[in-house]
Protein backbone atom coordinates (compact mmCIF):
# COMPACT_ATOMS: atom_id res chain seq x y z
CA UNK A 1 0.00 0.00 0.00
CA UNK A 2 1.55 3.15 -1.17
CA UNK A 3 1.12 6.47 0.38
CA UNK A 4 -1.97 7.74 -0.99
CA UNK A 5 -3.74 4.50 -0.57
CA UNK A 6 -2.88 5.26 3.22
CA UNK A 7 -3.45 8.88 2.91
CA UNK A 8 -6.95 8.29 1.65
CA UNK A 9 -8.02 5.36 4.14
CA UNK A 10 -7.14 8.35 7.10
CA UNK A 11 -9.32 10.79 5.34
CA UNK A 12 -12.16 8.65 4.59
CA UNK A 13 -11.69 6.47 7.58
CA UNK A 14 -15.52 6.23 9.38
CA UNK A 15 -16.64 8.78 11.10
CA UNK A 16 -19.35 8.27 14.35
CA UNK A 17 -22.71 9.42 13.32
CA UNK A 18 -23.74 12.38 14.81
CA UNK A 19 -24.95 12.54 18.32
CA UNK A 20 -29.01 11.75 18.58
CA UNK A 21 -29.05 10.49 15.61
CA UNK A 22 -29.87 6.70 16.47
CA UNK A 23 -32.74 8.24 18.32
CA UNK A 24 -34.47 10.54 15.63
CA UNK A 25 -33.77 7.91 12.98
CA UNK A 26 -36.32 5.55 15.62
CA UNK A 27 -38.48 8.16 16.17
CA UNK A 28 -39.29 9.21 12.19
CA UNK A 29 -40.11 5.00 12.63
CA UNK A 30 -41.96 5.11 15.12
CA UNK A 31 -43.86 8.03 13.24
CA UNK A 32 -43.98 6.23 9.86
CA UNK A 33 -45.75 3.35 12.04
CA UNK A 34 -48.58 5.23 13.13
CA UNK A 35 -51.45 4.73 10.81
CA UNK A 36 -52.30 8.29 9.23
CA UNK A 37 -55.78 10.00 9.13
CA UNK A 38 -56.82 8.12 6.02
CA UNK A 39 -57.58 11.33 4.12
CA UNK A 40 -57.02 9.71 0.62
CA UNK A 41 -60.04 7.38 1.56
CA UNK A 42 -61.86 10.39 2.65
CA UNK A 43 -61.63 12.35 -0.12
CA UNK A 44 -62.39 9.38 -2.55
CA UNK A 45 -65.60 8.33 -0.28
CA UNK A 46 -66.10 11.96 -0.50
CA UNK A 47 -65.67 11.92 -4.82
CA UNK A 48 -67.99 8.72 -4.71
CA UNK A 49 -70.61 10.61 -2.73
CA UNK A 50 -71.09 13.47 -4.96
CA UNK A 51 -70.57 11.55 -8.56
CA UNK A 52 -73.30 9.61 -7.09
CA UNK A 53 -75.41 12.74 -6.31
CA UNK A 54 -74.69 14.51 -9.35
CA UNK A 55 -75.83 11.09 -11.31
CA UNK A 56 -79.52 11.07 -9.23
CA UNK A 57 -79.78 14.78 -9.67
CA UNK A 58 -79.35 14.40 -13.42
CA UNK A 59 -81.74 11.60 -13.36
CA UNK A 60 -84.10 13.56 -11.78
CA UNK A 61 -84.02 16.95 -13.96
CA UNK A 62 -84.44 14.41 -17.05
CA UNK A 63 -87.38 12.34 -15.36
CA UNK A 64 -89.15 15.68 -14.33
CA UNK A 65 -88.39 17.13 -17.69
CA UNK A 66 -90.02 14.01 -19.67
CA UNK A 67 -92.93 14.34 -17.15
CA UNK A 68 -93.53 17.85 -18.84
CA UNK A 69 -93.76 16.69 -22.31
CA UNK A 70 -95.82 14.01 -22.10
CA UNK A 71 -98.00 16.91 -20.08
CA UNK A 72 -98.27 18.91 -22.96
CA UNK A 73 -98.50 16.35 -25.24
CA UNK A 74 -101.52 14.99 -23.06
CA UNK A 75 -103.23 18.87 -23.10
CA UNK A 76 -102.70 19.10 -26.81
CA UNK A 77 -104.62 15.70 -27.14
CA UNK A 78 -107.44 17.12 -24.73
CA UNK A 79 -107.69 20.35 -27.30
CA UNK A 80 -107.92 18.15 -30.18
CA UNK A 81 -110.65 15.76 -28.53
CA UNK A 82 -112.31 19.05 -27.48
CA UNK A 83 -112.70 20.78 -30.64
CA UNK A 84 -113.71 17.70 -32.46
CA UNK A 85 -116.59 17.13 -29.73
CA UNK A 86 -117.74 20.15 -30.61
CA UNK A 87 -117.32 19.74 -34.01
CA UNK A 88 -119.37 16.51 -33.71
CA UNK A 89 -121.97 18.21 -31.43
CA UNK A 90 -122.63 20.91 -33.09
CA UNK A 91 -123.11 18.37 -36.23
CA UNK A 92 -125.76 16.29 -33.98
CA UNK A 93 -127.77 19.69 -33.10
CA UNK A 94 -127.87 20.46 -37.04
CA UNK A 95 -129.27 17.37 -38.12
CA UNK A 96 -132.22 17.05 -36.50
CA UNK A 97 -133.24 20.66 -38.16
CA UNK A 98 -132.56 19.23 -41.14
CA UNK A 99 -134.53 16.43 -41.28
CA UNK A 100 -137.38 18.73 -39.67
CA UNK A 101 -136.98 20.91 -42.63
CA UNK A 102 -137.07 17.80 -45.32
CA UNK A 103 -140.03 16.35 -43.35
CA UNK A 104 -142.13 20.00 -43.82
CA UNK A 105 -141.37 19.73 -47.12
CA UNK B 1 -35.52 -9.33 10.96
CA UNK B 2 -38.08 -8.14 13.84
CA UNK B 3 -38.09 -4.78 15.51
CA UNK B 4 -35.39 -5.66 17.94
CA UNK B 5 -32.78 -6.52 15.32
CA UNK B 6 -33.55 -3.29 13.42
CA UNK B 7 -33.54 -1.11 16.57
CA UNK B 8 -30.15 -3.06 17.14
CA UNK B 9 -28.93 -2.65 13.58
CA UNK B 10 -29.41 1.26 13.69
CA UNK B 11 -27.66 2.06 16.89
CA UNK B 12 -24.53 -0.79 15.36
CA UNK B 13 -24.60 0.78 11.73
CA UNK B 14 -25.29 4.27 12.43
CA UNK B 15 -21.33 4.73 11.75
CA UNK B 16 -20.76 2.72 8.71
CA UNK B 17 -24.14 4.48 7.12
CA UNK B 18 -23.51 8.03 8.04
CA UNK B 19 -19.79 8.09 6.91
CA UNK B 20 -20.91 6.53 3.73
CA UNK B 21 -23.04 9.39 2.82
CA UNK B 22 -20.80 11.99 4.66
CA UNK B 23 -17.45 10.60 2.67
CA UNK B 24 -19.90 10.85 -1.06
CA UNK B 25 -21.02 14.23 0.05
CA UNK B 26 -18.53 15.74 2.32
CA UNK B 27 -21.74 17.79 3.70
CA UNK B 28 -23.06 16.66 6.99
CA UNK B 29 -27.03 17.55 6.82
CA UNK B 30 -27.02 15.46 3.47
CA UNK B 31 -25.24 12.76 5.06
CA UNK B 32 -27.67 12.74 8.15
CA UNK B 33 -30.80 13.12 5.64
CA UNK B 34 -29.90 10.21 3.24
CA UNK B 35 -28.53 7.85 6.58
CA UNK B 36 -32.09 8.55 8.35
CA UNK B 37 -33.67 7.69 4.94
CA UNK B 38 -31.67 4.76 4.66
CA UNK B 39 -32.71 3.26 8.07
CA UNK B 40 -36.49 3.96 7.27
CA UNK B 41 -36.16 1.94 4.01
CA UNK B 42 -34.25 -1.10 6.16
CA UNK B 43 -37.71 -0.92 8.47
CA UNK B 44 -39.88 -1.50 5.44
CA UNK B 45 -37.51 -3.81 4.05
CA UNK B 46 -37.23 -5.69 7.15
CA UNK B 47 -38.78 -8.18 6.89
CA UNK B 48 -36.21 -9.56 3.53
CA UNK B 49 -32.83 -8.40 5.31
CA UNK B 50 -31.71 -10.99 7.13
CA UNK B 51 -29.87 -9.34 10.64
CA UNK B 52 -26.02 -9.74 10.62
CA UNK B 53 -23.71 -10.03 7.29
CA UNK B 54 -26.27 -9.64 5.53
CA UNK B 55 -27.72 -6.52 6.95
CA UNK B 56 -24.67 -4.73 6.62
CA UNK B 57 -24.31 -5.49 3.14
CA UNK B 58 -27.70 -4.44 2.63
CA UNK B 59 -27.16 -1.28 4.31
CA UNK B 60 -23.94 -0.56 2.54
CA UNK B 61 -25.52 -1.33 -0.96
CA UNK B 62 -28.99 0.96 -0.13
CA UNK B 63 -26.74 3.84 1.09
CA UNK B 64 -24.40 4.21 -1.87
CA UNK B 65 -27.61 3.74 -4.29
CA UNK B 66 -29.63 6.27 -2.15
CA UNK B 67 -26.49 8.81 -2.44
CA UNK B 68 -26.69 8.19 -6.43
CA UNK B 69 -30.26 8.93 -6.35
CA UNK B 70 -29.95 12.04 -3.86
CA UNK B 71 -27.04 13.26 -6.27
CA UNK B 72 -28.83 13.32 -9.26
CA UNK B 73 -32.33 14.24 -8.32
CA UNK B 74 -31.21 17.32 -6.17
CA UNK B 75 -28.67 18.32 -8.71
CA UNK B 76 -25.94 18.03 -6.49
CA UNK B 77 -23.76 17.23 -9.63
CA UNK B 78 -20.35 18.52 -8.69
CA UNK B 79 -18.92 16.80 -11.30
CA UNK B 80 -15.39 18.56 -12.42
CA UNK B 81 -12.12 17.94 -14.59
CA UNK B 82 -8.88 17.34 -13.54
CA UNK B 83 -8.32 20.68 -13.90
CA UNK B 84 -10.98 21.86 -12.13
CA UNK B 85 -10.13 19.95 -8.96
CA UNK B 86 -9.13 21.24 -5.49
CA UNK B 87 -5.35 21.79 -4.98
CA UNK B 88 -4.42 19.01 -2.43
CA UNK B 89 -1.59 18.24 -0.31
CA UNK B 90 -1.26 14.32 -1.30
CA UNK B 91 2.06 12.40 0.33
CA UNK B 92 2.85 14.68 2.97
CA UNK B 93 5.17 12.90 5.53
CA UNK B 94 2.68 12.94 8.16
CA UNK B 95 -1.30 13.02 8.27
CA UNK B 96 -2.34 16.75 8.65
CA UNK B 97 -6.10 18.23 8.52
CA UNK B 98 -5.47 20.01 5.87
CA UNK B 99 -4.06 17.04 3.73
CA UNK B 100 -7.44 14.82 5.02
CA UNK B 101 -10.15 18.04 4.17
CA UNK B 102 -8.75 17.98 1.03
CA UNK B 103 -8.71 15.02 -0.06
CA UNK B 104 -12.14 14.40 1.31
CA UNK B 105 -13.62 17.40 -0.78
CA UNK B 106 -11.32 15.91 -3.60
CA UNK B 107 -13.56 12.39 -3.47
CA UNK B 108 -16.54 14.41 -3.28
CA UNK B 109 -16.06 16.24 -5.78
CA UNK B 110 -15.94 13.07 -8.69
CA UNK B 111 -18.70 12.09 -10.55
CA UNK B 112 -20.89 9.25 -9.12
CA UNK B 113 -19.49 6.23 -9.86
CA UNK B 114 -15.73 6.49 -9.22
CA UNK B 115 -16.89 8.37 -6.07
CA UNK B 116 -18.38 5.87 -5.16
CA UNK B 117 -16.24 3.12 -6.05
CA UNK B 118 -13.13 5.60 -3.65
CA UNK B 119 -15.87 5.66 -0.49
CA UNK B 120 -16.20 2.08 -0.71
CA UNK B 121 -12.85 1.05 -1.49
CA UNK B 122 -10.78 2.99 0.78
CA UNK B 123 -13.68 4.37 3.13
CA UNK B 124 -15.46 0.94 3.83
CA UNK B 125 -12.31 -1.38 3.23
CA UNK B 126 -14.02 -3.29 0.39
CA UNK B 127 -12.02 -5.44 -2.48
CA UNK B 128 -13.08 -4.80 -6.04
CA UNK B 129 -15.18 -8.05 -5.98
CA UNK B 130 -17.22 -6.72 -3.09
CA UNK B 131 -17.30 -3.30 -4.64
CA UNK B 132 -18.59 -4.67 -7.91
CA UNK B 133 -21.49 -6.96 -6.14
CA UNK B 134 -22.34 -4.05 -3.91
CA UNK B 135 -22.69 -1.50 -7.41
CA UNK B 136 -23.92 -3.69 -9.90
CA UNK B 137 -20.87 -3.61 -11.86
CA UNK B 138 -18.15 -5.30 -13.88
CA UNK B 139 -14.86 -5.80 -11.30
CA UNK B 140 -12.90 -4.51 -14.58
CA UNK B 141 -14.98 -1.52 -14.42
CA UNK B 142 -14.21 -0.89 -10.76
CA UNK B 143 -10.58 -1.30 -11.63
CA UNK B 144 -10.99 1.21 -13.65
CA UNK B 145 -12.69 3.68 -11.63
CA UNK B 146 -10.13 3.34 -9.12
CA UNK B 147 -7.34 3.58 -11.49
CA UNK B 148 -8.65 6.76 -12.92
CA UNK B 149 -9.52 8.28 -9.82
CA UNK B 150 -6.67 7.61 -8.56
CA UNK B 151 -4.41 8.78 -10.99
CA UNK B 152 -6.48 12.19 -10.89
CA UNK B 153 -5.89 12.51 -7.17
CA UNK B 154 -1.88 11.57 -8.20
CA UNK B 155 -2.13 14.34 -11.24
CA UNK B 156 -3.55 16.70 -8.32
CA UNK B 157 -0.50 16.44 -6.14
CA UNK B 158 2.03 16.28 -8.20
CA UNK B 159 0.49 19.90 -9.53
CA UNK B 160 0.29 21.04 -5.68
CA UNK B 161 4.23 19.44 -4.82
CA UNK B 162 5.47 21.89 -8.55
CA UNK B 163 3.48 24.83 -6.73
CA UNK B 164 4.89 24.26 -3.52
CA UNK B 165 8.40 23.76 -4.84
CA UNK B 166 8.08 27.01 -7.16
CA UNK B 167 6.85 29.11 -4.12
CA UNK B 168 10.34 30.12 -2.72
CA UNK B 169 11.96 30.77 -6.12
CA UNK B 170 8.74 33.31 -6.75
CA UNK B 171 9.18 34.66 -3.17
CA UNK B 172 12.34 35.67 -3.63
CA UNK B 173 12.69 36.83 -7.28
CA UNK B 174 9.72 38.89 -6.27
Amino acid sequence: MNQLERDLREALRRTQAPPHFAEKVLARTRQSRTPRFPWAWLAAAALILLMVGGVGIVREQQRQAEGERAKEQLMVAFRITGSKLRDVQEKLVTIPQRALQRSEQ
Amino acid sequence: MTEADYEYAVREHQGLVYSIALNFFHNAATAEEVGQEVFLKLYESRRAVEPGAHCVAWLRRTTVHRCIDTLRRASFRQEVQVEQMPEVPVEAPETDPLLQEGLRRLIASLPEKPRAVMVLRFGEDMDPEEIGRTLQMPVRTVWSHLQRATAMIREKAARYRMEIEDEPTRTRSS
